[in-house]
Parts: C-alpha cells; sequence; structure tokens
C-alpha cells in the first residue's frame, strides 16, 4: 500500500476508504498512532467475533421463542430474557456504529491537520493529545454505562412491550411463550374494549385535573402565605414560617401513611373527633367515596406541598428590588394593588419554570396518591382494570404491573405518559441558556 | 384614631386565621408524637386527643428488641451514602465535560437526558429486575444503589451543568497555561467553585432513598436486607395495624429529617431556585 500521502488534500478519499475498511486500520497505516489505532481495531475485532451471539439474539427477539411444552420449565424459550438481549445487543450495535464514525472522522481530522503542518505528528505529540481527548471520554463513560444500560435499555424494553401479549393468565414466561402482537394493545385500549377504553379516558382526565389542581394549590397556597409572613407588622412571623415548613422536611411518605390512618373512614381520628365535637353525625368517606377521595388527595397534597412554594416564593419577593415598593407608596398605590400589579407578576415570571416543573412532577407524583389512597376507592371497573376512583396514570402503571401482570397495557400508558410530558421537557430544553445561545 | 382600630382588627384576624392555619398544619405532626408514646396498638384505640392515653416508651423498645430496625437503619444509610457519593462524582463529571469540550452528539445527548428524566425509573422496571438477575445485583444493596444512581444522573447532570456553564471559561483557560491538566482542574478549580450545587445534590440524592419503597419492594427479598421504608410500611398494611409502632418508627426518622432540612433550608431554597431559574 502506498503510504505517502499528498499534502494538497487529494489522499482524502484514501483514508477515507482505509478507515472505513476496519475500524482504527487509518490510524495504524497513515499516521503511526499504532496504540489509538490497536484500540480501535480491538473494539471491531471483539464485535466480530460476537457476530453468532448477535445474529442469534436479534434472531430471538424477532421470533421471541417457540412454546416447547415438553421440555423442563428451565430449558424453554423465556421470551422476556430474549426481548432484553435483543435490547442491549441492539444498544451495543448502535454505540459500535457510534464509535465507528467517531474513528473515521478522527482519522480524516488527522489527515486536515497533515495537510497543514506537512508532517505527521510525532509519537509524543499524539499521546498527549490522546489524553486530553480521552477526557471526555473517561469523564462520561460511567454516565452513559449507567444511562444506557438502567435507562434507556429498560425504557425501549418497555415501549416494546406495548407492542407484545405479555400478560397474565396466558403470556407469562417461562411457561408461555410471548408473541408480538402489532398495535393490538393500543386498539384494545382505545376503543376496542369498552371496560378499558372507559378506565384510560378516566385516568389520564384525572391525572391532568390532579396535576393543575395539585400545582395551583399549592402555588397559590404558598404564595398567600409569604405575602402575609412577609408583611414587617407581624412580628412572630418566623414563627409561623418555622410551622409551616415542617410537613415539607417530613418524609413524604410518613407524612402521607400517617394521613391514611388519620382519615381512615371507621377507625380514623378525624372522623371520631369530629363525631365527638357534634359537628357531623355521620363518618365522612374521606378515602372511601370516589369524589370526596379525590377532594381529599388535593387538599392533603396541599398540607404538604405548600410549603416548598411558601419558602420559593419568600426568597424571589425579597429579590424584588424595594425601590418598587416605595415608588408604588408614593403614588399613592393600596396593598392589595402593589400586590396585582407589582408582586404577582414579578414571582409569577420569576417562578414559571418551577410551576412547569412543578406540573410534571405532579403528573408522576407516585407518593402522594398511592401512600394516601393506594389508588382507592373502588370502582365499578376496578376489578377488571384494577384502576381506582383516585389511581393517576403512574399508580396504575403499578398496579397493571405488580398485581395484575397485565405488562403490555402498562407500557401503552408509559408511552402515554411520554406523549403528554415529552413537549415539557423539550420546551425546558429550548429555554435553557445555553441552547439560546446556540451553544451547541 | 379610628384607622388604628381597623388596622388592629386587620392584625388580629390575620393572627387568628394563621393560628388556625398551624393547628391544621401542626395536626397530624402531633398526633404522630403522641402516638409513639401512647399505650395500645391500632389506630382506632387511641384517644382522639393526642397525649389522651397516657404515656410508654415500649414501642420504641419493641422497635429495638423484636424487629430490625437497626438493620433496616444500617442498610438505608448505606445506600443513602453510596448513592449520595457515586451521583456526586458520576454527574459533576460528567456536567464538567458537557460543560467544557465541545464533541460529536452532544446536542442530542442533552436533549436524550432531558427526556429520559420525564420517566418515572419504575417505567422500566421488569428489565431492571432482569439485568440485575444477570448481573447477580438482585437482593443485594450495591444493586439498589446503581438503579438510583442512574435515575439520578440525566436531571442532576443538567442541573450541574447549568451551575458550571456560569463559571467563566477564562479561570479554565489561565489555569490550563499554568499547566493544569483537565483533571486537576475539575478537582481543584471547577468543584470547588460549583460547592453549592454540590451541596445541594449530595443531600437531595443522600434523603431521596430514605423513603422510596418500590425499588427496594422489588429488589431486596431477605429479611437482613430491608430498608426503613419497607420495614416501616409493613407495620400499617391491608392486614394489620401497628400504628404506635408506625409512628414510633417514623418519628425517629423523621427528627433527623427535620432538624437537617431546618439547619439547609436556606441554602437548599436558594440554590433550587436560583439553579432552575437561572437556566
Amino acid at each position: 500500500m502506498n503510504k505517502r500521502l499528498k499534502e494538497d488534500g487529494s489522499s482524502r478519499k484514501k483514508i477515507l476508504f482505509t478507515s472505513m475498511l476496519f475500524m482504527g486500520l487509518g490510524h495504524i497505516v497513515y499516521f503511526k498512532q499504532y496504540i489509538k489505532g490497536l484500540f480501535y481495531a480491538l473494539f471491531e475485532i471483539i464485535i466480530l467475533f460476537m457476530i453468532p451471539t448477535i445474529v442469534s439474539k436479534l434472531n430471538d427477539m424477532v421470533t421471541l421463542g417457540v412454546l416447547k411444552p415438553d421440555l423442563p420449565v428451565k430449558e424453554r424459550d423465556h421470551s422476556i430474557f430474549m426481548l432484553i438481549d435483543g435490547v442491549i445487543v441492539l444498544a451495543i450495535l448502535f454505540i459500535f456504529i457510534i464509535v465507528y464514525i467517531i474513528s473515521v472522522r478522527s482519522a480524516l481530522a488527522e489527515y486536515k491537520e497533515y495537510c497543514i503542518d506537512k508532517r505527521i505528528k510525532t509519537n509524543k505529540e499524539s499521546i498527549s493529545r490522546a489524553l486530553g481527548k480521552a477526557f471526555p471520554i473517561f469523564g462520561l463513560a460511567p454516565s452513559v454505562g449507567l444511562i444506557v444500560f438502567f435507562v434507556v435499555v429498560p425504557l425501549i424494553f418497555s415501549a416494546c412491550v406495548a407492542f407484545t401479549n405479555y400478560s397474565a393468565p396466558k403470556h407469562i414466561p417461562p411457561n408461555n411463550t410471548v408473541d408480538w402482537v402489532g398495535m393490538d394493545n393500543f386498539a384494545a385500549m382505545f376503543g376496542g374494549e369498552a371496560v378499558w377504553t372507559s378506565a384510560l379516558g378516566r385516568v389520564a382526565l384525572w391525572t391532568l385535573v390532579w396535576a393543575i389542581l395539585a400545582t395551583a394549590t399549592c402555588y397559590f397556597g404558598g404564595m398567600i402565605m409569604a405575602v402575609i409572613l412577609m408583611d414587617n407588622k407581624l412580628k412572630i412571623a418566623p414563627i409561623f414560617r418555622g410551622i409551616f415548613i415542617l410537613p415539607y422536611a417530613v418524609p413524604s411518605v410518613v407524612s402521607m401513611l400517617v394521613w391514611q390512618n388519620l382519615l381512615n373512614g371507621s377507625f380514623g381520628t378525624v372522623n371520631r373527633t369530629l363525631i365527638q365535637l357534634g359537628w357531623i353525625d355521620k363518618a365522612i368517606p374521606w378515602l372511601s367515596n370516589e369524589w370526596v377521595a379525590k377532594f381529599t388527595t388535593i387538599l392533603i397534597n396541599l398540607w404538604a406541598g405548600f410549603p416548598y412554594f411558601m419558602l420559593l416564593i419568600t426568597g424571589t419577593m425579597t429579590a424584588i428590588s424595594s425601590d418598587l415598593f416605595e415608588a408604588a407608596k408614593i403614588d399613592g398605590a393600596s396593598r392589595f394593588q402593589v400586590f396585582k400589579n407589582i408582586t404577582l407578576p414579578m414571582v409569577l415570571y420569576q417562578t414559571m419554570p418551577l410551576i412547569i416543573m412543578s406540573f410534571t412532577h405532579n403528573i408522576n407524583n407516585f407518593g402522594a396518591i398511592f401512600f394516601l389512597t393506594g389508588g382507592n376507592p373502588v370502582v365499578s371497573d376496578s376489578t377488571i382494570t384494577s384502576a381506582g376512583g383516585t389511581d393517576i396514570l403512574v399508580t396504575w402503571i403499578y398496579k397493571l404491573t405488580v398485581n395484575l401482570m397485565k405488562y403490555n397495557y402498562a407500557s401503552v400508558l408509559a408511552i402515554m405518559i411520554f406523549i403528554i410530558l415529552a413537549p415539557f421537557a423539550i420546551f425546558q430544553f429550548m429555554r435553557t441558556k445555553s441552547y439560546k445561545e446556540g451553544e451547541f | 384614631m379610628g384607622n388604628k382600630i381597623i388596622k388592629r382588627i386587620n392584625l388580629t384576624t390575620v393572627l387568628v386565621i394563621l393560628t388556625i392555619i398551624s393547628l391544621g398544619v401542626l395536626y397530624p405532626l402531633v398526633y404522630v408524637i403522641s402516638a409513639a408514646f401512647s399505650p395500645g396498638n391500632s389506630i382506632a384505640s387511641l384517644n382522639i386527643i393526642p397525649f389522651g392515653d397516657g404515656f410508654t416508651l415500649d414501642h420504641f423498645k419493641h422497635l429495638f428488641n423484636n424487629t430490625k430496625y437497626l438493620i433496616w437503619f444500617k442498610n438505608t444509610l448505606t445506600i443513602a451514602l453510596g448513592t449520595s457519593f457515586l451521583t456526586i462524582v458520576v454527574a459533576s463529571l460528567g456536567a464538567y465535560v458537557f460543560s467544557r469540550f465541545q464533541f460529536t452528539m452532544k446536542k442530542s445527548m442533552m436533549l436524550l437526558m432531558l427526556i429520559l428524566q420525564i420517566f418515572p425509573s419504575f417505567v422500566g422496571m421488569v428489565a431492571i429486575y432482569v439485568i440485575l438477575l444477570r448481573i447477580n445485583g438482585l437482593d443485594t444493596l450495591w444493586g439498589l444503589v446503581l438503579v438510583y444512581l442512574a435515575g439520578n444522573i440525566p436531571y442532576n447532570t443538567w442541573l450541574v451543568k447549568s451551575y458550571i456553564d456560569t463559571i467563566p471559561k477564562s479561570i479554565d483557560e489561565s489555569a490550563r497555561i499554568d499547566g493544569a491538566n483537565n483533571l486537576l482542574i475539575y478537582r481543584k478549580i471547577i468543584m470547588p467553585i460549583a460547592r453549592p450545587i454540590i451541596v445541594f445534590l449530595g443531600i437531595t440524592s443522600f434523603t431521596a432513598p430514605w423513603m422510596d419503597y418500590i425499588f427496594p419492594k422489588m429488589i431486596l427479598r431477605s429479611a437482613d436486607k430491608q430498608t426503613l421504608a419497607l420495614g416501616l410500611f409493613s407495620f400499617v398494611t391491608d392486614k394489620k395495624n401497628e400504628f404506635t409502632v408506625f409512628a414510633a418508627g417514623s418519628l425517629l426518622i423523621a427528627i433527623p429529617f427535620i432538624i437537617f432540612f431546618i439547619i439547609t433550608q436556606k441554602t437548599m431554597v436558594t440554590s433550587f431556585g436560583s439553579a432552575a431559574v437561572k437556566e
């Protein structure tokens, strides 16, 4: 092979071809970067050796195994392992392709420098170069590895399950196999099976209502408290502030379980107290009537959530320049006018991103529902769908997975959450400073 | 004169309203404290007036003598410390790279991480279970730490990156001229300046595992590997109601939480607020 490179850039094709022929070959042949080149080559060799495994794993992913009832359970095809292995293999192949592209680009960049410098870099130069370049790779490797195997692969797996019939009682490995069923689950959830469709509509609507009300009540509750306590005539404001942040400091699982017990319909302390006081005649079904329970979840969430916004808005308000208030006072504005025209708009503007974050958090607020009501009370379709009166999408996903083992339907719901929340994530991304400044 | 009276009435009304709200806020907390020291077991048998049943330390003795409370505590502490430490290292290193280096696919990786953090991690729990099974991570504390760590990275890398972006690049440049390499710049320059956000990250990732329920339930099986949340939850299931023991156990964990929170709340809220607002 002709190892001489032209300095006018006309050898670009040759380098491109060599680098694409085998990963790292360009580095070794033309630039004498043996270590870097060998690293690349080694990666490709490992992948080449694994080709039989890769092919069989991908094949398994397509077929998801065949039913072999006469074999002992341990030796039967396990569709779920096959699916997960397939997803992992795809992830590894994806990383391989990315590294391949990086290797080719790096060879071309090397050539560009060669054309400028008219010489190959010395060993010392390229080693120190490689060390500098290696830092981002080593810095990101733990993040990428963990995210790929514990976040991306599981999520892609879940997305795949939405297109299979992985569900109890008939399709639970290893006794049975799972099969691809195309869009059947979506068809069933969106109109095909009336019970599931109505449950989905009910739960999805309540999830949205819950997220909006939970965010709004906590935000305005917190704001009212912040404004009242900011009033400097109140000498003991710090004491009240100290009391009000307590719910935020208590771990939420503990407080939700406590409330669940206090609000219990028959033996809960709240009802017993109210009856004792003579304020009510019979027990209020705090958690056992669908609509009262919905109200209760919002109310208890307000209890747990207003301190966060109270602290935050107090912080924001102290940051608003006091000149503004002074000027308004001189102009004869009443306190309500000051609040309406200065405080409210400024605080709203400043905290808007946090309101959106809180909204997306509440869409996924598993703890506030699960530990307070458990998604109960049961409603007409609960025996089939397991979705109770206060279940939101995430708690329903949990119940479908753990209690009913209807993984396929749970995955459809996960995809729905994605569709609801992805626009918010992208919006958040476009709002960031680095995006706006076009740094990427 | 009349004006003064109106003002006083106003103030009194505000005080009365605040007092009523305070009672509502304190009610469950006071009741938990009283339940922890009250004789009896289930919440049905408790007096509706706090501390109306007398005083006992039996539930605390029961926790330490007859349950594995101390083991639960030790397990949870191990998990929390491991998660917190590893999250700080991995997320800040990643954030530094994202903030200071240019590389292929940087933008897609950042967007991907932002999209990934919208899913609650348990959406993929079947796959996580199988992956842990493959690497022998089931029923181990480190398996749980890995799951928490992976779940923490996407959002927190963003958080720390936004903070590091505000540190002028000229500081690194001058250090580089003085011969400092990337790792040294990260350790000696970036990390100290980014301390507020690192502290915030450490605290949030330390506190979260204490009360998580889903993953410990799925991953930890044997009695000696349980966490506090699992243990406490087992006192108030559908089958039995030992509310007083639950209250005692919760109190022991809530008190350090509250003290810790009150000490750190100012830094927490300001760094959280500013981190999110500044972005």
